[in-house]
């Protein structure tokens, strides 16, 4: 594998690279004397709009997947450093393609499950991404929404393992409740690995760009850099999200159901909270609803850069990614509360969870410091009520589509 | 997999000599000097367009918004000018070292003011709220954790940064999507913010040579500027200088209109 132009690297970014195809001619004399079905090897995927964007060169490009393949291993063949905290044992459950290993256990439980949404490389490009809607999650820059910790911080393993449980209701993911528990943790692991993996990647793409002169645009391969400086800090972030669990008070028992209701109204419309602003003056999500989510700004704001660009040559670069890389943005609508339907799950606790600590990647902002514990399970409790009020609590001079969507 | 983690080990050795070699080239400085400039747009100075308050207008439809990617002054200077000092490990003068004063950054008149804070590492950032409507600021941090918290009216929060940015970070708020602003968090005091005439100043920076990174939301990375009429292009942004003990004037930078077109 030496491509030596953009273009060469573009085609083997997609389809199989050129030394691999060595490998493949290996397998076909193995099939041939064993007569099995083997399945070609599986490649990640490189963060082409990160690469792009910080305009790597075809050199650095291979050097940042090199240096990957060195520290994550490949999809069929999955590595992970002691300093990433995982798991190799649950990885190679969930790795490589669907198959059963020596013990009858099935394995490849990934690509069997996960990767025709969020990839194989868990960037949500698999092949029925664009259909859905919402897009999958795209692992890589290690944000994730749903979770027990502050909102900056990553979701502990008992908060994956319940996405995969209970699915996420109102969107495309399904609940995987019918795997063991075995299979779900392996799960849950392999989505860590991909997540590490993907913002190990940015942090060495963007390393790029703060490299010094004499440097001439080559990454240090040390491991005080690669692993010290770029893995460690992402695979700290995971090891110790169990550490810092939000502490939720509990609901006061001598509460009057009726009483909290009203004051969590009070708040909802009030200017302390504001959720009206958003979440709109019917609830129903028709407040402030042409903002993005993070992982569709950073495409919105980067197809600006490249229309505006003067450099040719980039910006036709740029646009072959967007075209292939990327899926065509879209805005992030507040939820309608009145539907009953709670995508990071409907118990009173998770919702105080969003509240307190804002969904981490959307616009939703932390009430956390602003709103006192208590008032926090006011709000909970006016919106666990919002989908039962009669029709008429909308007022009479709610717009007839607004009552429609009701 | 094994062959390549040896491969990585073997590299350390070559590591160790970089930094002794790194090392023997930090000059001893006891000069300090003071560089100051000014940018002026290369171009007819275009005017801010007027955006439309269209959440809480009867709060925010009474100032006059402006779109703040680009402020050119009457007389050509550019305001928001990002500059500073590249090098992470630059020697810091004694009496600038370890800012502790909080950077206030107000939400006020439906706008950030100021428009960019430079904020050192372990600095507050003061996230004030002087309007009589909630506010939040959702800031995009890449090293530090990013944080998105609601600020009620009247109220204010302080936030501290545990890493440097090599740019600034946009701040925005989502309930009001036209506030835009930026926060430059650096692990010195060496960096500076134009001034709507276009002019900066940094202080008592060690003599001799340092790399200045230039930046501007709407350029991006400054990649030419021209000094008395003479064209210099800067990789990158990366202004190389030699900084003498005492004044340094950079003069008048001109930047052609055709680097904001994005």
């Amino acid at each position: 594998m030496n491509p030596t132009t953009p273009a060469d690297v573009d085609r083997t970014r997609g389809h199989v690279p050129a030394w691999s195809i060595k490998i493949v001619l290996v397998l076909l004399v193995v099939i041939g004397t064993t007569g099995c079905g083997a399945t070609p090897p599986a490649w990640f995927r490189l963060n082409m709009v990160e690469a792009t964007k910080q305009k790597l060169t075809p050199d650095q490009e291979r050097q940042v997947a090199t240096l990957l393949t060195a520290m994550f291993g490949t999809p069929d063949d999955p590595v992970a450093l002691p300093e990433s905290g995982l798991d190799e044992a649950k990885l190679r459950l969930a790795a490589g393609p669907v198959r059963s290993d020596i013990v009858g256990r099935k394995n490849g439980l990934y690509r069997e499950h996960c990767a025709h949404c969020h990839g194989v490389t868990g960037d949500a490009l698999g092949p029925t991404a664009a259909f859905l809607n919402p897009y999958p999650r795209d692992y890589r820059p290690g944000i994730f929404k749903f979770k027990s910790t502050e909102r900056a911080d990553k979701p502990t393993h008992a908060d994956l393992t319940r996405i995969l449980k209970k699915g996420i209701p109102g969107t495309s993911m399904p609940s995987f409740a019918l795997l063991s528990e075995t299979q779900i943790d392996a799960l849950v692991e392999y989505v860590k690995y991909l997540s590490i993996r993907g913002e190990t990647e940015l942090g060495l793409i963007r390393a790029y760009f703060e490299l010094d002169d004499d440097a001439q645009g080559k990454l240090p391969e040390t491991r005080e850099f690669l692993v010290g400086e770029v893995l460690e800090p992402v695979a700290e972030k995971w090891k110790t999200a169990a550490d810092a669990l939000i502490a939720v008070p509990e609901m006061p028992p001598e509460i009057d159901l009726a009483a909290s209701i009203a004051k969590g109204r009070e708040l909802f419309y009030g200017d302390k909270a504001n959720c009206v602003k958003c979440h709109g003056p019917t609830a129903l999500g028709d407040g402030q609803a042409n903002d993005y989510d993070d992982w569709n700004k950073s495409i919105v704001e980067w197809t600006k850069e490249v229309v505006g660009t003067d450099d040719k040559s980039w910006a036709n670069r740029a646009h072959r990614v967007l075209d292939g890389d990327s899926l065509e943005p879209r805005t992030i609508p507040p939820r309608n509360l009145r539907l009953g339907i709670y995508r990071g799950g409907r118990r009173p606790l998770d919702l105080y969870y969003r509240i307190h600590a804002g969904i981490n990647g959307a616009p939703m902002p932390a009430a956390k410091g602003t709103i006192p514990p208590e008032d926090i399970w006011h709000i909970v409790n006016y919106i666990r009520s919002l989908p039962y009020e009669l029709d008429g609590e909308l007022g009479a001079d709610r717009p007839m589509v607004a009552r429609d969507r009701f | 997999m094994i062959r390549r983690s040896t491969k990585i080990r073997s590299t350390i050795g070559a590591s160790a000599t970089l930094a002794v070699l790194l090392a023997s080239q930090v000059a001893v400085a006891d000069d300090w000097g003071t560089i100051k400039g000014r940018f002026k747009f290369g171009g007819a100075a275009p005017t801010a367009a007027e955006l439309k308050a269209d959440k809480d207008v009867e709060v925010c439809g009474k100032h006059k918004l402006l779109n703040e990617e680009l402020t050119v002054g009457a007389d050509g200077g550019i305001a928001n000018v990002v500059v500073f000092v590249r090098d992470k490990d630059v020697k810091v003068h004694p009496d600038a070292a370890g800012a502790k004063t909080p950077v206030l950054m107000d939400n006020k008149d439906c706008r950030f003011e100021p428009h960019i804070a430079f904020v050192q590492i372990g600095q507050p950032l003061t996230l004030k709220n002087s309007d009589t409507v909630g506010h939040n600021s959702n800031i995009a941090t890449l090293k530090n954790p990013p944080s998105n918290s609601l600020i009620a009216a009247g109220a204010e929060s302080n936030l501290t940064f545990k890493a440097e940015e090599a740019i600034p970070a946009q701040v925005t708020c989502n309930i009001h999507p036209w506030m835009k602003g930026w926060v430059l968090v650096r692990p010195n005091p060496y960096a500076a913010i134009s001034s709507a005439d276009g002019t900066f100043e940094i202080k008592n920076l060690p003599a001799g040579d340092i790399e200045l990174q230039l930046w501007h939301e709407k350029a991006g990375y400054i990649g030419e500027i021209s000094v008395k009429g003479k064209s210099e292009k800067i990789a990158k942004g990366r202004k190389k200088i030699k900084v003498a003990a005492g004044d340094n004037d950079l003069g008048e930078m001109v930047l052609d209109a055709n680097l904001f077109k994005k």
